[in-house]
């Protein structure tokens, strides 16, 4: 589950954890350094917004302290966060397909950088729900199994998305 | 996938500050909630019970009683007298009350603003400012450290939120998007002035004394109609509807604590209802 380089093994990540419900900083520190990069990445490859992307990404570190005391030790850590990332990005991208930003003549427009190559072009025009399943597989590199369960839906529709969602790229690239 | 996410180490940086600042911030729960909740409600049922049998206590609310007619308010409340509804703070959260007394809890806030039609409300926590629907159903969210006094302003179409963060003024547009820090403060001034002097309080309306009591007040919020005051006073316990001029009228609420869980801070009055 969620192996990016930067996340350490499950019992460090456990000691994390127990140490940080404590009320130790530094282990919560450690707790954020290590799942920050794919919990960013991960909603910047769904809502192609960085700053949206950082935003959403501290969003769910904000949840996870409100909920630490409850949290299940025995459970990673990971995939609990990347579900709240991940939904979230979700719910952003569509609600900013429904709904144009407000005109705002003083407002600085975001930083929207670039991508670097067509993949990742391609990637964005994607819809959501495509581009979280595809994120969630190839750069969180989840089990289909696995996603299903992060986003609450049947292995069958994570598959059929999957599917379609690679069919799409190949056929763009 | 070998990628990374543009300005990745500035955001890091940057969520760090606020995320580390709401872990400082956060308060662990070091022994079962189950023993922490009795106490806590045999703590203030024993803090409410001394405060309205102190002499002090009992003194001010029978001189509001015998000057003003006190309606003696029970737990269903009272209903406003005129319309709109009543956006409040206390120690257990922020409550939305409407006109006929009915009033629902929506969270845990520390303030908030009604959007300038009454349809959404915008509220704090430690590092959040979060939009409302009436029901209390989160719209969106945003992440800054310590976000205060939010005031949501603008036309149907458009609208903005200005609120202070870590020492800046800062707004964002009504769908939450396009936050960004201004230099200049909009804003608006407080409607009346409250004055205190030789242990009582007066509020000032139109350059006049509208209502005068002992003790202090803390606020006098008008209504959205612009003809009545909501005097907050939290020595008697009560909240004073006033309305000034001509056909000068005044309705008192007692036992304000009991029905919010400690004395609230009235956060906005608006239009709908």
């Amino acid at each position: 589950m969620g192996k990016d380089p930067q996340t350490p093994g499950g019992r460090d990540e456990r000691a994390w954890v127990r140490r940080a419900q404590a009320g130790s900083a530094s282990d919560f520190e450690a707790l954020f350094r290590a799942h920050w990069g794919p919990a960013y990445r991960a909603a910047y490859l769904v809502v192609r917004d960085a700053a949206a992307a950082e935003d959403i990404a501290q969003e769910g570190f904000l949840a996870a302290i409100r909920a630490l005391d409850r949290f299940d030790r025995r459970r990673p850590f990971g995939p609990w966060l990347h579900r709240i990332v991940v939904n979230r990005a979700i719910d952003w991208s569509r609600a900013r397909a429904l709904r144009p930003e407000a005109e705002a003549v003083d407002v600085p427009a975001p930083h929207r950088p670039e991508p670097d190559d067509e993949l990742l072009a391609e990637l964005g025009r994607l819809s959501p729900e495509h581009r979280a399943v595809i994120v969630l597989r190839y750069l969180l590199e989840y089990t289909p199994g696995e996603i299903a369960e992060l986003l609450e839906l049947p292995r069958g529709t994570v598959n059929s998305r999957l599917r379609r969602g690679l069919d799409t790229l190949k056929e763009r690239l | 996938m070998r990628f990374r996410a543009p300005g990745e180490q500035e955001a890091q940086e940057r969520a760090w500050a606020v995320v580390r600042r709401a872990y400082e911030e956060r308060e662990p729960v070091a022994w079962p909630r189950r023993h922490a909740r009795p106490l806590a409600a045999a703590a203030l049922v024993a803090a409410v019970a001394a405060a309205a049998l102190s002499p002090p206590g009992r003194s001010v609310v029978h001189s509001l009683r015998e000057a003003v007619g006190v309606k003696e308010a029970e737990p269903a409340l009272f209903s406003l007298p005129t319309r709109g509804e009543l956006l409040v703070t206390s120690r257990k959260g922020l409550w939305l009350v409407h006109r006929d007394g009915s009033k629902r809890l929506l969270g845990r806030y520390r303030d908030a603003t009604f959007s300038p039609h009454g349809l959404f409300i915008a509220a704090t926590r430690a590092n959040q400012l979060v939009a409302l629907d009436p029901k209390g159903n989160e719209r969106w969210t945003l992440a800054r450290p310590a976000p205060r006094h939010p005031v949501w302003t603008g036309t149907r179409s458009d609208t903005r939120i200005t609120y202070l963060s870590a020492g800046q003024l800062r707004m964002v547009a009504g769908d939450g998007t396009g936050d960004h820090v201004i230099t200049r403060r909009t804003l608006p001034p407080d409607p009346a002035t409250i004055r205190h002097r030789a242990g009582q309080s007066e509020v000032l309306a139109g350059g006049r004394v509208a209502f005068r009591g002992t003790g202090s007040f803390d606020q006098a919020v008008r209504s959205p109609d612009g003809r009545w005051l909501l005097v907050s006073w939290p020595t008697a316990d009560q909240w004073v509807f006033v309305r000034p001029g001509p056909k000068r009228r005044i309705v008192g609420e007692s036992r304000i604590s009991v029905q919010f869980g400690g004395f609230p801070r009235v956060q906005g009055w608006c239009c709908a209802g």
